[in-house]
């Protein structure tokens, strides 16, 4: 077999635009959402710091769009070892006598680190990241080394994926960062399911799952005391309250609440640009959308709905055209985390799912998760740029 | 090859996953849309209409306060007007907002700081110095609290137990003014306004405000208000006081207030005239609707009622009157004060009332304190005229009389033998001189005690035999009592006011003290009691209610003209007396022999008044109870005197009641002809007035 060797860089103008025009939704949501920001936070202004991050991303995107996804292969355990040296440092850190000017507990999450002037830096992101990458390799990998892919290999790799991800995910859930948790496990699930593990299994580990979870129901609804003190505590729960019966939990179903009345009273064409009616506590983060909704109803809403799904199209096209698995296992494991998130976050403002701090990806203010997600887009693009067309394929 | 083979094999795998997987995402998202369209589409509407119906807020603004007026609507209290900046917070208005409007607040108005606490200092120091305050911290007690073995609030209570004098000291002079604002911005309660600065508002920095409202959000200035009181501490204690903003309404009646319309800080009368008319005086407050956006900024204002001022409550006092009589007493307490033997007495008391209409036109009390100079002072203690009770001695005969009248133990114009008594295990019993054979005009005329103890004997179905021991019926005492009580004696007044004590009643039944009963030297009454006592004997047997209130009126619109009277205060009589009308009339004549006749026991002090006086005076046996401790238990006497005038179609009533005095003063006697004097000299004036008034028009 024989590469072509001169570089032919195919660029996704689909995606590209996609990009495009969240990035510009991003931008008038977080503006139109700014009357309604804190007293101490209006000095800053987020718009205009959203596009700055905008503009780093590309960099970043170019960044990882001049190696051969291919050699990202090579350094994914460092990757890892060095991800793992971040949350250990979360970890143990404060107690090694690390001062609190370098580690930030916000909300009562040890996650962050403080980068001085670049804002805050929160290692589950990269870890998101890192553990896209290491398991895409370990598949490959683990398909070399076991073409036949008997039961037993399957059995295998199943065992390496949770070798991997177990250390970071139980360092992350200790901060605790709940969200950050879920989106790593949706990671896993999207790369596992196209790894090519026999259905069977995939299906017992999701059985597994349901069966976990209802054990939790059951535990709670039998043996609460136990099930607050050993498993999830009070303010966790309280999101399951607040979702379940917003109506009925004054303070904890007072987010859904708000999201619910600035969503639904945009009804089908919303009440215009920045004809914000609804407060938000802190409306350029997790409550995004429920802003944007507010402004543009239902068509609007569906139309970036529409974006995520095209972005997503995207993706999998470029999956399944990558003639390289390495390729298409990482597009599946970004695939995974977006839908995931978009979903989640979605989701939640509209009363599918409980209130969890998720971010929206690419229309959310954030600096260092966007950074992430526009990496995760390069590695994509990445993908399809190195894509051949083989005369005899 | 084998790769190859691989390849190809796995190859074949990935595109299906892939599609489940898009087929998966695609799920997804259509139950995003599904949902949405839920929210948006079916039940848009009715989030639509929630929206609507939680913008708006309304805010009730307080108005004044109704005024006292006496009974010549001549003003006791009303209110100044002060200029007013003020506070108010919505549901959502977040915590931030107060430390900023305190800043901007705090560049334009001066606040006093010497209310803020030590811990309002230190809170605020924390919240200036939130690094600082981290650092008071150990590492160990933030790995506690990451782990959740100690909470935010236990971190908390640590960190300001080590902030130190110094750091709360380095607050500067314009933080501790920020900081006294901004515990004013938190003190209130949402939606409702809350004072922030009243008194001592100058113009300058009303207007400064003013300037600035807009970037002050919450801020608004108004007029507030504050009791002025015509009379400095004249009645005081009977028209009570108001709570202030800070206190609001109080604890105990919280419910009652709020479902009344009342907020929390509030400001409500708690005691005496003040309490007993709050839903008179307090008025209606003026309600705005503010309307407001979901971030709780005011988009519009609209006055939904523009409120009522409190009513006015027009007093049956004569406030110059009050204000003589008050005089009066100052003068002869002092003066008695420096006679011998007066060395225990410290007050006064003087109520005077409309016999035929119960209207009070002054209750007087004063007492002595000495000043650290040593000089004496009078206080203001008007409200002891209904909430203190002495022994009234023989002052209380007039009762006694009828009593034995009524039950038929003696007839008007018996004659009995003033002598001392002899009863087996107590002193001799006698009268202040022996009288010998007297009739009963002559036992009220010069104040016979045997005579009265021979009435209460005859009362009792008992015999008095020299020497012997007396044995009297069980019922004398409820008898006797009874029938004072027709009179006021030992039962409520039913003034319109609240906490009026009955006075004590002897608790022991042994006959010897039946004897005392009849004298006034057992039971104690308070002075209201004895006014009403004397007005039932004075308007031949109608115990009238007696009462404070005489009209409530609308606010006045003219500063010179009361408003419209809403209600009018009609006589009440309680009971009528049951006796025969010639045995009050027997009295009557008593009571005027002891001030017309010779050798009545008044003579001397009213014989040369023109206004026909009649009463009776009184000289109870008794002992200190006063707030002196060295003097507890020491013996003295009560000077008192009840009285009426003219004897024929008597106007005014009075007691004077002065205890703990020598038996020798006359100050009860000096006291009584001074304000019966007063009342109609001042009468006359009025009168006077008048007519000229009525010549002038002709």
């Amino acid at each position: 077999m024989s590469k072509d060797q001169t570089p032919q860089y195919k660029i996704d103008i689909t995606l590209i635009l996609v990009l495009l025009f969240l990035a510009i939704i991003s931008f008038f949501t977080i503006n139109s959402a700014e009357d309604q920001i804190p007293e101490k936070l209006q000095h800053v202004n987020f718009a205009r710091k959203q596009i700055v991050w905008y503009l780093l991303s590309l960099i970043a995107i170019a960044g990882t769009m001049v190696i051969d996804f291919d050699r990202f292969k090579y350094i994914t355990w460092y990757l890892y070892g060095f991800g793992m040296f971040l949350l250990l440092g979360l970890e143990f850190g404060p107690s090694l006598g690390v001062s609190n000017e370098i580690i930030l507990t916000l909300n009562g999450a040890t996650g962050w680190y403080k980068l001085g002037p670049l804002g805050n830096f929160q290692p589950a992101e990269l870890e998101k990241l890192v553990l896209i990458l290491l398991l895409s390799r370990t598949i490959v990998e683990h398909h070399d080394k076991y073409p036949e892919r008997t039961k037993k290999d399957d059995l295998r790799l199943i065992a390496k994926f949770f070798i991997i991800v177990v250390p970071p995910m139980l360092l992350i859930l200790k901060q605790p960062d709940l969200g950050s948790g879920m989106v790593i496990t949706a990671i896993v699930a999207a790369i596992m399911f196209v790894s090519g593990i026999r259905f069977r299994y995939i299906f017992a580990l999701a059985s597994g799952v349901i069966a976990i979870g209802a054990l939790m129901v059951f535990i709670y609804l039998n043996y609460t005391e136990f099930f607050k003190t050993n498993i999830l505590d009070e303010y966790q729960l309280n999101r399951f309250y607040g979702w379940l019966a917003p109506y009925e939990y004054e303070t904890q179903g007072y987010q859904l609440r708000q999201a619910l009345l600035a969503i639904g009273s945009g009804t089908l064409m919303g009440k215009g640009y920045s004809a914000n009616e609804v407060y938000f506590p802190e409306p350029q983060t997790d409550f995004i959308f429920a802003i944007f909704s507010e402004n543009f109803g239902f068509v609007g809403s569906s139309i970036v709905i529409s974006l995520f799904f095209l972005l997503i199209y995207r993706m999998i096209h470029i999956a399944l055209e990558s003639n390289d698995p390495f390729g298409s296992y990482i597009c599946a494991g970004v695939i995974g985390m977006i839908t995931f998130q978009v979903f989640q976050n979605i989701g939640m403002t509209v009363g599918l799912l409980p209130i969890t701090g998720i971010p929206l990806p690419f229309i959310s203010y954030g600096g260092s998760s966007l950074l992430i997600y526009m990496v995760c887009i390069g590695l994509v693009l990445n993908v399809r740029s190195r894509t051949r067309k083989y005369m005899f394929d | 090859m084998k790769r190859e083979a691989a390849r190809k094999k796995k190859k074949s795998h990935l595109p299906l996953r892939l599609n489940i997987l898009f087929f998966g995402v695609f799920v997804m998202f259509s139950a995003l849309v599904i949902q949405l369209g839920i929210v948006q589409l079916i039940y848009g509407e009715t989030y639509q209409r929630e929206i609507a119906r939680t913008e708006d807020v309304t805010v009730a603004i307080p108005v004044p306060r109704g005024e006292l007026l006496d009974t010549n609507y001549k003003k006791i209290v009303d209110n100044t007007p002060l200029n007013a900046i003020t506070y108010t917070k919505f549901q959502n208005t977040p915590q931030s907002q107060s430390l900023e409007v305190a800043r901007k607040l705090a560049k334009l108005i001066e606040k006093d700081a010497s209310k803020v606490t030590e811990r309002d200092k230190k809170d605020f120091w924390m919240l200036l110095h939130p690094k600082k305050a981290e650092a008071k911290l150990t590492k160990k007690e933030w790995d506690k609290f990451k782990v959740k073995k100690l909470t935010d609030k236990q971190l908390y209570k640590i960190q300001l137990s080590r902030i130190t004098t110094t750091e709360i000291n380095s607050l500067s002079k314009d933080e501790l003014e920020i900081l006294a604002i901004k515990r004013e911005l938190d003190g209130g309660y949402a939606l409702s306004q809350q004072i922030v600065k009243s008194e001592g508002v100058t113009q300058e920095e009303f207007a400064r405000v003013s300037e600035n409202l807009d970037q002050l959000p919450g801020v608004d200035i108004t007029t507030d208000w504050k009791r002025n009181y015509y009379y400095g501490n004249m009645l005081r204690t009977l028209i009570g006081n108001i709570t202030t903003t800070s206190e609001g309404i109080p604890k105990d009646k919280t419910d009652y207030y709020l479902s009344r319309d009342y907020s929390r800080n509030d400001r409500v009368g708690k005691s005496y005239i003040e309490a007993t008319y709050e839903h008179i005086l307090h008025g209606k407050k003026a309600k705005i609707k503010n309307v407001t956006d979901k971030a709780g900024n005011l988009i519009s204002k609209e006055t939904i009622s523009e409120g009522e001022k409190g009513k006015d409550l027009v007093l049956t006092i004569d406030i110059d009157l009050q204000a003589e009589i008050e005089k009066i007493i100052e003068e002869e307490l002092l003066a008695a004060k420096g006679r011998a033997g007066n060395h225990m007495l410290d007050r006064a008391f003087v109520v005077m009332m409309n016999p035929n209409t119960g209207d009070i036109l002054t209750m007087a009390g004063k007492q002595l304190e000495k000043s650290k100079q040593g000089k004496y002072e009078t206080t203001d203690f008007a409200l002891g005229s209904m909430t203190t009770s002495y022994p009234m001695g023989s002052a209380v005969k007039g009762a006694t009389v009828l009593t034995g009248f009524q039950t038929g133990a003696i007839r008007p114009g018996d004659y009995q033998h003033d002598r001392p008594l002899h009863i087996k295990g107590t002193k001799e019993k006698s009268s202040w001189q022996n009288m010998g054979s007297i009739n009963d005009l002559d036992a009220l005329k010069r104040s016979s005690n045997v005579y009265m103890f021979l009435t209460a004997i005859k009362i009792g179905k008992g015999n008095y035999i020299p020497n012997g021991p007396l044995r009297l019926n069980q019922n004398t005492f409820s008898i006797m009592r009874n029938s004072f009580s027709q009179f006021g004696l030992g039962v409520p007044t039913g003034i319109d006011l609240p906490n009026e004590s009955i006075g004590f009643k002897g608790q022991s039944t042994l006959p010897g003290f039946a004897l005392d009963l009849a004298i006034g030297q057992y039971d104690t009454y308070t002075p209201l009691q004895m006014v009403q006592y004397v007005s039932t004997i004075a308007n031949g047997g109608y115990r009238m209610k007696p009462h404070i209130l005489k009209e409530i009126r609308d606010p006045s619109l003219k500063e010179s003209e009361p408003g419209q009277v809403i209600y009018s205060n009609f006589p009440t009589v309680i009971n009528r007396v049951e006796m025969n009308q010639a045995y009050i009339e027997r009295v009557q004549e008593g009571f005027r022999r002891v001030m017309q006749v010779p050798k009545g026991t008044a003579y001397s002090s009213f014989s040369s008044a023109p206004y026909k006086p009649a009463g009776k005076t009184g000289t109870a046996e008794t002992f200190y109870d006063g707030p002196e401790k060295n003097y507890r238990g020491k013996s003295t006497f009560n000077l008192t005197l009840i009285g009426y005038a003219p004897n024929k179609n008597p106007e005014i009533a009075f007691s004077v009641v002065v205890p703990w005095v020598s038996d020798k003063d006359q100050i009860n006697k000096k006291i009584g002809r001074r304000i019966l004097d007063k009342y109609f000299e001042l009468k006359n004036k009025q009168n006077g007035i008048i007519a000229q008034a009525i010549s002038k028009n002709e």
